[in-house]
């Protein structure tokens, strides 16, 4: 080591430095398993894992090229300062062979992480299946609602909800998400990554709960005065939960439970 | 040069002494005020970026404040979102672009071994219209009743999406002010962008060819380029969003017909070339400093060039990955994920010539050059978290959350503000004759340094635990309060190391060690002149022969490629260039493109209030420019 870096020591600051780094990395690793409310790490739905599983197949090789970045800065500083005021280099221009080497290999490494990512664009990004459970998600200044469409309530409406989001484990949720006035994003991190609600357009997800629990969500798109506070709650349930729950609210099935939903315009999915 | 070679004239001492006279006509603050001097306005637009620097730095630390714990109870929502709206919209605008300029102004006649911009008076032109557009901007406070706490200032948002920017969720003037003051300043960028192109174009000294020119120059010529093809997109959205506010139109109002994506496509459209206008003259501040610092040329410079201009190119291809989240469908999402990918591949190109340059490098440890180092190290990170971005149904969970902010702080501030500084330390003594203190420089770039890891590090922590962006305050119970109680803490660190600066810039214009024409065994033009330069730069415009010309002009190469000093170090001026003598013509001072630039302002201020005062700025732009144009050029 002390040959490799020369003959002076290692300054201090630079022990400093790397200590900071590895330190923050730890914690980052902490970050990644502590079990919070919104914790993306922490998914409890399909979509919401390939989500996670996707982040981490860029992740790791991120932190590879960045430590190696940075140990290599480093390094050479230690290795090449300059010991005496006269010390003259040898001029090195650049070297072709090299250089196409350091583009090429970027291009293949991005391509290899490019074909699961678009598989993954479609495969999310696909319509609700037919048996999914419809939701109408209306983002409005500073709340959520959200209509069964194939639900009715006592009055002949479709069956409504402010701010929670009352779901069956294991089945597939189809939403149609649309704003009444200005733009949000609807957002639960541990079932699903965000989709925005849009004035004028009405955009489609799906996603689904692998297990019972109570998902804490917010909007994600900056919506005014309340933005802060225009948070959700999906409550997902046991069918016979979720059926008694409907129950509750009066609701009872109107077009079938098999009804898919229907988007009501715009071209949909994300 | 024909304008400034003219033969028959008496000799080259006195044309220099007629310059001399002719840049004393005016004294002290007048002398500044009119002046058309490529030097002195890079200082002006330096030292009013500045102090917009220390304008945003305020805003980010009331931002910091407020978030440093649960429930926080500095400011409400309504003064946050509009603190938040001009931190961002100052540090983009009026801070990193002018200050870029500020470095395009200074530098780039003096690299390219000429005598001033193109288009001088244009030049000043930009400067004061930059100014009153940032003054403009910032008028907007007062637009509220200020002194009981409600600030008038816009809170939409930098981005300011439509339609919560329209007047019905939006009242105020706040909005209007911000629309108007962006387009001040896009008449600024788009002057400035166009003199640039011109003087590098046309201005070179001789034997300087395009494969000659300092990467600084390179990346300047990239970024005027996308500043007069960007900024024409920016102007149409807000003009249409001005209409929207102020004339009852309908552009992005969904209820009649209109769509709020269209502001996002042209604003994105706008912005993501924006992104590299104001990482790309970074880039060339750090490829001039690590060849000096490493006595080494540097490495692939062709490479490094053509990989700045992709990046220019690949600019205009991925702005809808701002957009993943609106329902654009599958085939646009993975078009636009696979395109930002790519961009990640000339930006790593120029991180490995940036090592391969300081590799096998004879390395002076001194500020500039830890300030580029910085600049790689953290323009990485900002890079790497850039590609899990194009990975796009994980960037479904991490946009519009901390995530991002860490993402853009890592380019904007470990990137272009690192370089800006490094570049502020190392042509520092040129312009003024002085070093700033090194000790000092180093304590800066190190509090810098832990204070922006410290801040910006744990967001992506904060993104990742899903916290979104833009709220105002946040309750216990979501594993965020350490993390943001650490940002602030690293905020007031940043804030520290920037008193530092300027306790270090005033000690050492006063008491600082006189530097010389060359204190860093340079390698470009500049520093072949004396500091500060005089009014002409170059007595005689140099003749070029090599890339890194002052350095071959000290520097010879032995066959083994190692460099051996010139026995005389002084250059031989070139023979039987001049005979009949120069005349050095200099463009005169002028007050017209302060009156022309006043007109903009009082426009904006006319189609807000009362269109009286709207006429009569009309009527100064018009006198100005019409004055401007008559103006004799040179006093005789």
């Amino acid at each position: 080591m002390k040959r490799f870096l020369g003959p002076r020591s290692i300054r201090a600051h630079h022990v400093v430095t790397a200590l900071v780094l590895l330190g923050l990395l730890a914690l980052l690793l902490t970050g990644c398993a502590t079990n919070t409310s919104q914790n993306t790490f922490d998914a409890r739905g399909e979509v919401a894992k390939e989500q996670r599983d996707l982040f981490y197949m860029a992740m790791w090789p991120a932190i590879v090229v960045m430590v190696f970045v940075l140990a290599g800065l480093v390094v050479t500083l230690l290795r090449f300062r300059r010991r005496s005021p006269d010390e003259l280099p040898k001029q090195v221009h650049g070297n072709n062979r090299l250089e196409i080497a350091w583009t090429i290999a970027p291009v293949i490494i991005l391509m290899i992480l490019a074909v699961p990512t678009v598989s993954a664009i479609f495969d999310l990004g696909r319509k609700p299946r037919s048996d999914a459970l419809a939701v109408h998600v209306t983002g409005i200044q500073w709340a959520w609602q959200f209509e069964y469409s194939d639900i009715t309530d006592s009055g002949g409406q479709p069956l409504s909800s402010l701010g929670d989001l009352h779901i069956p484990v294991g089945r597939e949720i189809g939403l149609t998400i649309t704003s009444k006035d200005v733009n949000h994003s609807f957002w639960v991190p541990k079932l699903a990554g965000k989709l925005d609600a849009i004035p004028g357009n009405t955009n489609v997800m799906w996603l689904k709960a692998d297990e019972p629990g109570s998902f804490s969500g917010q909007c994600a798109e900056f919506c005014g005065l309340g933005h802060a506070g225009m948070k959700l709650t999906v409550i997902a349930q046991s069918q016979e939960d979720f059926d008694a729950w409907i129950k509750e609210k009066g609701g009872s099935p109107s077009g079938g439970q098999g009804a898919s939903p229907t988007p009501t315009g715009g071209p949909g999915g994300r | 040069m024909a304008a400034i070679t003219q033969p028959g004239r008496g000799t080259l001492g006195e044309a220099l002494a007629g310059v001399r006279k002719a840049a004393d006509s005016h004294y002290g603050i007048l002398s500044w005020i009119a002046t058309v001097d490529h030097k002195r306005i890079g200082i002006m637009y330096g030292v009013t970026a500045f102090v917009f620097f220390l304008f945003g730095g305020i805003e980010a630390l009331f931002i910091r404040l407020q978030l440093a714990v649960p429930n926080g109870g500095v400011v409400d929502a309504d003064q946050y979102n509009r603190i938040f709206t001009m931190h961002g919209t100052t540090m983009v605008f009026l801070v990193v672009m002018p200050l870029s300029a500020a470095f395009f102004n200074l530098m780039v006649p003096l690299l390219i071994g000429a005598r001033d911009v193109a288009f001088p008076r244009m030049n000043a032109f930009s400067f004061w219209v930059f100014l009153a557009g940032g003054l403009f901007l910032n008028a907007s406070f007062f637009t509220g009743d200020i002194l009981n706490g409600e600030l008038g200032a816009p809170d939409a948002g930098w981005f300011g999406y439509a339609p919560l920017t329209l007047k019905q969720f939006s009242p105020g003037h706040g909005l209007d002010f911000w629309a108007f003051g962006l387009l001040i300043l896009g008449v600024s960028s788009m002057a400035a962008g166009f003199n640039f192109i011109v003087t590098i174009l046309n201005m070179r000294a001789p034997g300087m060819t395009l494969f000659r020119m300092p990467l600084f120059v390179w990346m300047t010529l990239v970024t005027s380029f996308l500043i007069i093809f960007a900024m024409p997109v920016i102007t149409v959205a807000l003009f249409e969003l001005l209409f929207d506010r102020l004339f009852d139109a309908n552009f992005f109002n969904p209820a009649a017909g209109g769509n709020p994506l269209l502001w996002q496509h042209m604003f994105w459209l706008f912005g993501h070339p924006e992104v590299y206008i104001l990482i790309l003259p970074a880039m060339g501040i750090v490829s001039e400093i690590l060849p000096t610092f490493s006595r080494k040329p540097l490495f692939g410079y062709p490479f490094v060039v053509f990989s700045g201009v992709a990046i220019g190119f690949m600019s205009w291809g991925v702005w809808a990955h701002h957009m993943y989240t609106t329902g654009l469908g599958s085939v646009a999402n993975s078009a636009f994920g696979i395109s930002t990918i790519l961009i990640g591949v000339p930006t790593g190109v120029k991180i490995f010539n940036w090592m391969a340059t300081l590799w096998g490098g004879s390395i002076s440890l001194r500020t500039p050059l830890y300030f580029s180092v910085g600049f790689v190290g953290m323009f990485t990170i900002g890079g790497l978290s850039g590609v899990t971005h194009s990975i796009v149904p994980s960037d479904y969970q991490q946009q519009d959350t901390y995530y991002v902010v860490a993402h853009f702080h890592y380019v904007l501030f470990g990137g272009a503000i690192l370089a800006l500084f490094g570049g502020i330390y190392y042509w520092f003594p040129k312009f003024t004759g002085k070093l700033l203190s090194d000790g000092w420089g180093q304590v800066h770039f190190w509090l810098m340094l832990l204070g922006f890891n410290l801040t910006f590090f744990p967001m992506h922590i904060l993104g990742l635990l899903g916290m979104p962006r833009r709220i105002y305050t946040y309750s216990e119970g979501n594993g965020w309060d350490l993390w943001n109680l650490m940002a602030t803490v690293g905020a007031f660190t940043i804030a520290f190391s920037v008193l530092v600066f300027m306790v270090n810039v005033i000690v050492s214009l006063r008491r600082g060690k006189l530097s010389g024409n060359d204190p860093w065994d340079g390698r470009t033009l500049e520093w072949a002149i004396s500091s500060p330069p005089p009014a002409y730069n170059f007595a005689e415009i140099p003749r070029v022969h090599a890339r890194d010309e002052f350095w071959h002009q000290k520097y010879t190469e032995d066959e083994q490629g190692l460099p051996v000093p010139v026995a005389a170090a002084a250059p031989a001026p070139e023979d039987g260039e001049h005979e009949g003598g120069h005349g050095i013509h200099m463009p005169s001072p002028s007050f017209f493109p302060l009156l022309a630039a006043i007109g903009f302002p009082l426009i904006g201020l006319g189609v807000i209030y009362d269109y009286a005062i709207a006429a009569v700025g009309a009527v100064v732009l018009v006198v100005g420019l019409y004055g401007w144009a008559l103006e004799p050029a040179t006093e005789e």
